[in-house]
């Protein structure tokens, strides 16, 4: 699957979550003129379920600090934050749930385009962020297997540990798998497992 | 000098409207010239709004100028009427944006391209933003339809020293070269090229969005020739409205004077002022823009009419090519006047390059570096 450009947002969802009149009709013109599907919320009630929503663009005034609501908008799609305060109270508040770009106010026609590509390059880079992250944590994780492994070759074969570990690295290589995953076949077996065939 | 061009124009359009009986009102102009310094747009505006009382701003020809204007004019609630066609991507309440939004020059023009030239380009333009996002345009359409660019050469403002670009053209032999130059580098370019071309006996198709009838003269009559141009205007359109306004335009500045998109568009944009300010029956800022709104004037360059939705015009995009005599012969133009889209949110980029031929092109392209491995 290629993934979306950040530039096209045309048929992409936008969540409004805001109460001036004048403002929404602003992001409202704008939202159209881009091409994207808009949806309204008010601020004073229970967020809703978002699965159907690309992007959340929350007018941060609108929601008292210290409320439920203020930490109910966390961990959900990117959020483009409209500041009229910028007191660091609120900016705290505003920090808490992440957003992924913002607009001062007054809001004008100009800037939502920009808000709009940030937010959702920003939310991509999350995303591989976070799968980077659980790679590299899955390796830490089996690292204590790799060790296991290397001295099971070591003393099966008689080999120095960095042979054992290269040994280790190629068959993996030639197996087309990780050195993690044929370490743990190899502590399961006992040993290098004979295979002629090619992993999938 | 398209500036100039302009203002003889739009005081053309002032005069014709203050003459008329049918507008019973007249226009006081106040000139300003900035002189093309970005900075001393702001300063002259801000002058004409706080002691000339103006309402109304008609000008600006580069986005520089423009982005310079656009904070005065809405947070003073004016207008500002923009004849220039421009690279997209901005809707002010406050300005009435009456030049081409991409969908309308850069758009037609690539589709050409792809359509009855090739698929391949090379792209050579000013190192600003009108080409920076043409060429962006440019490249996401060719790439989608399986082209590609085979090249992307920028030339600093003004610059002539173009030997370099016309060298590789000549050696590389491109299907088309692309060219969003503007000014002395686009006549420097054009000259050379057309000089390198002729004495090694090639004819390499050239493409332009900007090229205009003043600027074939200033080229020279052969090398302005056979460029294929997209424009919403050509001095050339067929039409009594156009040929009376030629007529006019050539009465008052002289036989020897040419047309171009930039005045022509100036003229509408003071007309579309006169008619919405009748309309309206006041200069109200607020009155004017609802007045501007889907009010249709059959200008010279056939109907125009501003989109309430984003404040441009709907416009007849045209495809040309220079001729001898510095004029161009259009080959193409739009059924009806086209909605203008300047965030491009409606290109469908599948529609595009999506033809039979195309896709076995592209089959064929890719079978030469890609092998089938089991």
């Amino acid at each position: 699957m290629t993934r979306p450009s950040p530039f096209s947002v045309r048929g992409r969802r936008a969540l409004m979550v805001m109460r001036d009149e004048r403002e929404i009709s602003i992001v409202r013109r704008q939202l159209n003129r881009l091409g994207m599907t808009i949806s309204e919320h008010d601020p004073i009630e229970e967020p809703p379920l978002v699965e159907a929503i690309d992007v959340i663009v929350l007018d941060a005034d609108s929601i008292p600090i210290k409320s439920e609501l203020a930490t109910a908008w966390k961990c959900r799609p990117p959020i483009i934050a409209l500041i009229g305060t910028e007191t660091p109270s609120r900016l705290k508040w505003l920090l808490d749930l992440q957003p992924a770009s913002f607009l001062v106010k007054p809001l004008r026609s100009a800037g939502l385009y920009t808000a709009l590509v940030v937010a959702f390059d920003s939310a991509q880079r999350r995303i591989d962020e976070a799968a980077h992250l659980e790679r590299l944590e899955d390796r830490i994780r089996s690292r204590r297997v790799v060790l296991a492994a290397v001295l099971q070759i070591m003393r099966v074969h008689g080999l120095a540990e960095t042979d054992a570990f290269a040994m280790i690295r190629q068959t993996a290589m030639r197996h087309r798998t990780t050195v993690e995953q044929l370490s743990a076949e190899i502590v399961a077996l006992g040993g290098m497992p004979n295979r002629n065939s090619r992993t999938a | 000098m398209m500036a100039g061009e302009m203002r003889k124009s739009a005081l053309m359009a002032i005069d014709e409207v203050n003459q008329s009986d049918r507008f019973d009102f007249v226009f006081a102009p106040h000139l300003r010239d900035p002189g093309g310094v970005v900075a001393a747009y702001h300063t002259a505006c801000d002058a004409l709004i706080r002691e000339e009382h103006v309402d109304h701003i008609v000008g600006c020809y580069t986005s520089a100028s423009r982005k310079q204007v656009i904070p005065i004019v809405e947070r003073t609630e004016r207008l500002l009427w923009h004849p220039a066609r421009y690279e997209g991507f901005e809707s002010s309440e406050n300005v009435i944006y009456v030049g081409a939004a991409p969908n309308q020059h850069v758009v037609p023009l690539v589709r050409h391209m792809l359509d009855h030239i090739s698929g391949d380009v090379f792209c050579t333009g000013s190192n600003y933003v009108w080409t920076w996002e043409t060429n962006r345009v440019i490249r996401e359409i060719v790439t989608s339809a399986g082209g590609r660019i085979l090249a992307e050469r920028l030339l600093e403002f003004g610059e002539t020293a173009v030997d370099h670009i016309v060298k590789e053209i000549i050696e590389r032999k491109p299907p088309a070269v692309f060219n969003t130059l503007v000014g002395e580098s686009s006549y420097a370019f054009m000259r050379a090229l057309h000089q390198a071309a002729t004495r090694d006996g090639l004819s390499i198709p050239m493409l332009s969005c900007s090229l205009c009838e003043p600027e074939l003269k200033l080229i020279g009559s052969s090398a302005s020739v056979g460029c294929i141009t997209s424009s919403a205007y050509f001095e050339s359109i067929d039409g009594a409205e156009n040929r009376a306004f030629v007529a006019r335009w050539k009465a008052r500045y002289g036989a020897d004077s040419t047309l171009s998109v930039d005045a022509l568009s100036t003229y509408v944009c003071v007309m579309l002022l006169a008619r919405a300010i009748r309309r309206a029956g006041s200069a109200d800022v607020g009155a004017v823009r609802r007045a501007a709104a889907n009010h249709r004037y059959d200008s010279p360059q056939g109907p125009v009419w501003v989109d309430p939705d984003n404040n441009h015009c709907f416009l007849t995009p045209r495809l040309a090519r220079s001729a001898p005599g510095c004029q161009f012969e259009i080959f193409w133009e739009a059924a009806a006047p086209e909605r203008p889209d300047p965030y491009l949110s409606n290109l469908d980029l599948a529609a595009i390059g999506t033809r039979q031929e195309k896709s076995n092109d592209t089959m064929m392209r890719r079978s030469n570096h890609l092998r089938v491995v089991k």
